[in-house]
């Protein structure tokens, strides 16, 4: 008897529990329904790309810079400043991330246009975008574990750096293309 | 008849209603083609809709051999859904050869993660068992809807992590299929537990309502055109700013 009142139990506590989840879920829905990705501007990508030093970013994943603060400070000290450094850098790299975001977008709306050459860009800046927001993804938690565990040396956010250059290039390739297509139309109307 | 069944029977009849102009629709602009999993979800929902509809009303079926046949297509119905999922998956991706791959890999690893707590549900939460055979469907419906759902919120969320851009009918169907999922994942969970006529015949009438729901929204995003992407704001791109950004990198690497 007691044994079949807990199985009810269990049963119920289940059944509210996924309608709990189906309801959150829905929660979800909505709002990638109603927020459906908004259209982002060249401007507003470069923009993003823009706001972020990478000069400081480097200096915050350089490893020798490390190695001298680890020889010359105490300890606790080093641990202290080593994760305050973990988290400045974390911070580029979430940004850097939502900046390939923006710039996937952008790479999405010149895949589809009409002149091929800014299309092949547009697939080319995406391709880019993609890996760098992933490799943004993997250097987070990279930091992530440095702002825990601060006295780790093993660093390969280098990638992360490789990565944004190679958007940064084909970004300015597609600049390029769109400036030539710009001065077409302009000569065509003159 | 009173209000409540002429209600049911609206509810259940409309949407296959819809489901069949939904056809045409996807017959007329060629969608067919783009989307055959989903072309083939739809045909056959309108094939078991009217194998159920003439068994409910043929006299001689009984409530078991109706029950039966409701739990065989339900099956195969759960099994076409997921072939959509499939389809939507890949033409979310289709244009990145990168995505092909990475995220093949990541949706493979969110359906086990989903399949194992569906498995691990039916096992500790097995459902009610005065119904026997019908709850054992409904759990194993629970756990599909489960990973159904979280497959397609997976699909979403990260469309919009990575910042792909979704065309207006693939989108469509991804959220009418995970509207419908959702709710058969919250309605099977109850009717795995719940076995009274009332409370099966509300949640019947909820179940259906939600259809009706999903097929509107398909033939409202197949309808409606996709609009023209704005290349226009690719003429603004600050390039010399980006040249400057470039030299930036460049000499940063070389360091």
């Amino acid at each position: 008897m007691e044994h079949g009142v807990s199985t009810l139990a269990q049963g119920l506590v289940t059944a509210w529990s996924l309608v709990a989840v189906a309801f959150f879920a829905l929660g979800i829905l909505a709002y990638v329904a109603i927020r459906r990705t908004r259209r982002v501007s060249s401007e507003e990508a470069a923009q993003a790309f823009r706001s972020l030093d990478i000069e400081a970013f480097r200096n915050l994943v350089d490893s020798a810079e490390e190695a001298f603060l680890r020889d010359n400070l105490p300890p606790k000290k080093f641990r202290q400043i080593q994760r305050q450094r973990a988290w400045a850098a974390l911070m580029y790299a979430w940004e850097a991330g939502k900046a390939a975001t923006a710039l996937a977008r952008v790479g999405h709306v010149a895949q589809r246009s009409s002149d091929p050459e800014i299309a092949a860009s547009g697939v080319q800046v995406a391709e880019s975008a993609f890996r760098l927001r992933l490799q943004s993804m993997g250097a987070c938690l990279h930091l992530l574990t440095e702002v825990v565990f601060p006295n780790l040396q093993s660093r390969s956010v280098p990638h992360l750096v490789d990565q944004y250059k190679r958007t940064a290039e084909t970004l300015f390739r597609l600049a390029r293309f769109s400036a030539g297509e710009r001065s077409l139309v302009r000569s065509k109307s003159a | 008849m009173n209000w409540h069944k002429l209600l049911a029977l609206f509810l259940w009849i409309s949407p296959h209603a819809l489901l069949g102009v939904l056809g045409v629709v996807l017959c007329k602009r060629r969608l067919y083609r783009e989307f055959p999993a989903f072309f083939a979800y739809v045909f056959y929902e309108i094939a078991e809709f009217i194998l159920l509809f003439a068994l409910y009303f043929v006299q001689g079926v009984g409530g078991k051999q109706y029950r039966y046949a409701f739990c065989a297509t339900l099956l195969l119905s759960i099994a076409l859904r997921f072939g959509v999922i499939d389809e939507v998956a890949k033409g979310l991706f289709r244009k990145s050869q990168f995505l092909k791959v990475a995220a093949r890999r990541w949706l493979q690893c969110v359906q086990g993660f989903l399949l194992l707590i569906a498995v691990l549900l039916a096992v500790c939460a097995p459902g009610g068992n005065s119904l026997g055979f019908s709850a054992g469907i409904f759990v194993v419906n629970r756990g599909a809807a489960l990973v159904q759902c979280g497959l397609l919120i997976a699909l979403l969320l990260s469309s919009r992590f990575l910042g792909l851009s979704w065309h207006r009918p693939v989108f469509g169907i991804a959220l009418g299929l995970a509207v419908l999922t959702t709710f058969d994942l919250a309605m099977f969970s109850l009717r795995a537990e719940f076995t009274s006529t009332t409370g099966k015949e509300i949640l019947n009438l909820l179940t259906t309502g939600t259809y009706l729901v999903c097929v509107l929204l398909w033939i409202g995003y197949l309808i409606v055109p996709e609009p023209e992407p704005d290349s226009s704001s690719l003429a603004v791109l600050p390039h010399e700013e980006v040249e400057t950004w470039n030299t930036e990198f460049q000499h940063l690497l070389r360091d």
